[in-house]
């Protein structure tokens, strides 16, 4: 009994099952990362692995010194050979239909490959996690997910009795694509105190016509400074009354690019600006 | 055309026009809709009526109107009846145009200039393809042409958005498949300026179009310059294309279905096919746009998605009348 627990438990601690269901042995740190999402790529500066990561995405921007990895492309669809020639021991891919096919490619060069989905900001702890199993510093994960945590615990209760002003978080503006109830950019609007007005809908990003935001009159518009200027200069975007009365507060965009490391410093910076006065 | 058929057209263009300003996801009242018009109602309802509904409706108009006539004058330039505006590389040229905008960041007032640009550099190419391949003035060859330098486009559209990101995708898709949502006063007033050109060039050169019907042999002995009839044809379609498609982007199956459903109403001298391809091409997308705003809340349709959905019955319904 003792022992098949035991058992039980050294299987458990020598794999780990990514988003697509696969088995990633833990056994062997890894010493050359490739990490073809930006919130892994971020993930994995966190945890301390950063100086092994030799190829990432074209997005890459965080951290600063990410800059100096090679490029291999917009990560999605990613070019196989490319990845294969940075000889890494460990790919990291986001885990979508398109990337499946990837994946079983890099596994028969014999590379482990490892594809997750981060969209919510739970995935974000969760995958920490795994990841500290695979390059060997759980510590590291769990301080780093503990400290976005707390952040983000800290903020909700900060706000939580305020009043919640009804936001408009466009992702787009020609379509017009808002953040939508499946975006992990609605919880951070949620705990920073705020009210989507279209948390509602499930797509993470879907489509809105111009009628409905008006009808659903936001209070404010969480944007970046250029998409401000185009708007508040436009006579149709002028009938919102939040752009007419200038009701934009300006976010580093960066923000909404994935669930990372900084989704917590984020939610907070979107708190601060929901609420001006409040003490965090 | 009878003068009876000529009013009814008038009518469903007005009245379609008329619901396309009163329906919307908000609900507005007869009452608040000719208050907003006339600017009495409350400052919300005057800015949905006048700024929103009213230039997204005449945009709508304009747009059906330029690809029916469009299309109606290059069916008969053409003799061909699958003859249609996009197919002189007028939709390639503008959606690689306003693709490469949108892949890199362009400002957004920008994109309809950059797809109009391309739009006449691909109509341009199309034109020298067909010259260089010895059928100037062929309606074929240069059809042909059209299709090489819409194919061309095709790729190279692929090429610019391999490496682009997700919404930027989403964005350049959206324009592919046209959409009067961005309407405003000066679009209105540019397309209005492209379509009274090129409809008044194309109704003008509807009885040469008519003469051209007989062979281009008897057209030339009928005194009529068919090379410069069919060029002049080509080019004011193919601006008038170019004029929609960017100011909605690209609005599928108007410019190749209207010309049918007038024929099959009784239009049958060119300058009647042309003129009343334009009311009906009109009415059909300011219809078409009614149900991209309404059918899907809180989301829009895709205008040319809808056209489409509207077309291939009708031209299925056409198919088996022609058969």
């Amino acid at each position: 009994m003792l022992l098949s627990a035991c058992a039980s438990e050294a299987k458990h601690s020598a794999a780990i099952t990514d988003d697509f269901g696969d088995s990633i042995s833990v056994g062997a740190v890894p010493a050359r990362i490739v990490s073809l999402n930006t919130t892994t790529t971020e993930i994995i500066y966190a945890v301390g692995a950063g100086a092994k990561v030799v190829g990432r995405t074209a997005y890459d921007i965080f951290p600063a010194e990410v800059k100096n990895v090679p490029d291999l492309g917009p990560g999605l669809h990613p070019n196989v050979e490319a990845v294969l020639a940075m000889h890494p021991d460990l790919v990291l891919l986001y885990a979508s239909e398109t990337n499946r096919e990837a994946a079983r490619q890099l596994r028969a060069a014999g590379v482990r490959t490892a594809s997750f989905r981060i969209d919510r900001i739970s995935d974000f702890a969760r995958v920490t996690r795994l990841l500290g199993q695979l390059t060997g510093d759980t510590l590291a994960a769990s301080v780093t997910v503990d400290s976005v945590n707390a952040t983000l615990q800290r903020v909700r209760s900060a706000t939580a009795t305020l009043p919640h002003p009804k936001v408009f978080w466009p992702f787009w503006e020609s379509p017009i694509m808002s953040v939508g109830g499946g975006s992990f950019v609605n919880e951070i609007i949620e705990t920073a105190g705020g009210k989507n007005i279209f948390a509602e809908l499930p797509a993470p990003s879907p489509t809105v016509s111009f009628e409905e935001l008006l009808r659903r009159d936001p209070d404010v518009i969480v944007t970046g400074a250029r998409t401000q200027a185009k708007l508040a200069g436009d006579t149709r975007w002028r009938t919102l009354r939040a752009v007419r009365e200038g009701h934009f507060l300006i976010v580093d965009s960066t923000i909404a690019t994935g669930p990372g490391p900084r989704v917590g410093a984020g939610a907070e910076s979107v708190a601060r600006l929901l609420h001006p006065g409040v003490r965090f | 055309m009878t003068p009876l058929r000529w009013t009814l057209l008038i009518v469903l263009l007005v009245s379609s026009m008329l619901i396309g300003v009163m329906f919307g996801t908000l609900r507005l009242g007869m009452h608040d809709v000719i208050n907003g018009l006339l600017g009495h109602a409350s400052e919300m309802n005057n800015s949905v009526v006048r700024t929103l509904r009213l230039p997204r409706v005449l945009l709508s108009a304009l747009v059906g109107a330029g690809l029916g006539a469009a299309g109606a004058a290059l069916q008969g330039a053409t003799r061909n009846r699958l003859a249609e505006p996009y197919l002189l590389g007028v939709s390639g040229g503008a959606a690689v145009g306003a693709v490469l905008a949108v892949a890199f960041h362009a400002p957004h007032a920008l994109i309809p200039v950059i797809g109009f640009a391309g739009a006449l550099g691909a109509v341009a190419l199309t034109l020298l393809v067909a010259r260089a391949a010895g059928g100037h003035g062929d309606a074929r060859t240069v059809l042909m042409a059209g299709v090489v330098v819409g194919a061309f486009a095709n790729a190279a559209i692929m090429v610019a958005l391999a490496n682009a990101d997700a919404m930027a995708v989403r964005g350049a898709l959206w324009w592919m498949m046209g959409s009067a949502s961005d309407a405003s006063w000066t679009q209105v007033a540019t397309l209005a300026a492209f379509v009274a050109v090129g409809l008044a060039i194309l109704l003008a050169m509807g009885r040469a179009i008519d003469v051209l019907a007989l062979g281009d042999d008897t057209a030339a002995g009928l005194g009529v310059n068919v090379a410069r009839v069919s060029l002049t044809v080509y080019v004011a379609g193919a601006l008038l294309a170019a004029g929609t498609v960017s100011a909605a982007g690209l609005v599928g199956f108007v410019g190749l279905l209207v010309p049918h459903i007038v024929r099959l109403a009784g239009a049958r001298t060119h300058r009647s096919i042309i003129g009343s391809a334009a009311l009906a091409g009109a009415a059909l997308v300011v219809f078409a746009d009614l149900i991209a705003r309404i059918a899907m809340p809180p989301a829009e349709l895709p205008l040319g998605a809808v056209t489409a959905i509207i077309g291939v019955p009708f031209f299925l319904a056409l198919l088996r009348r022609l058969a």
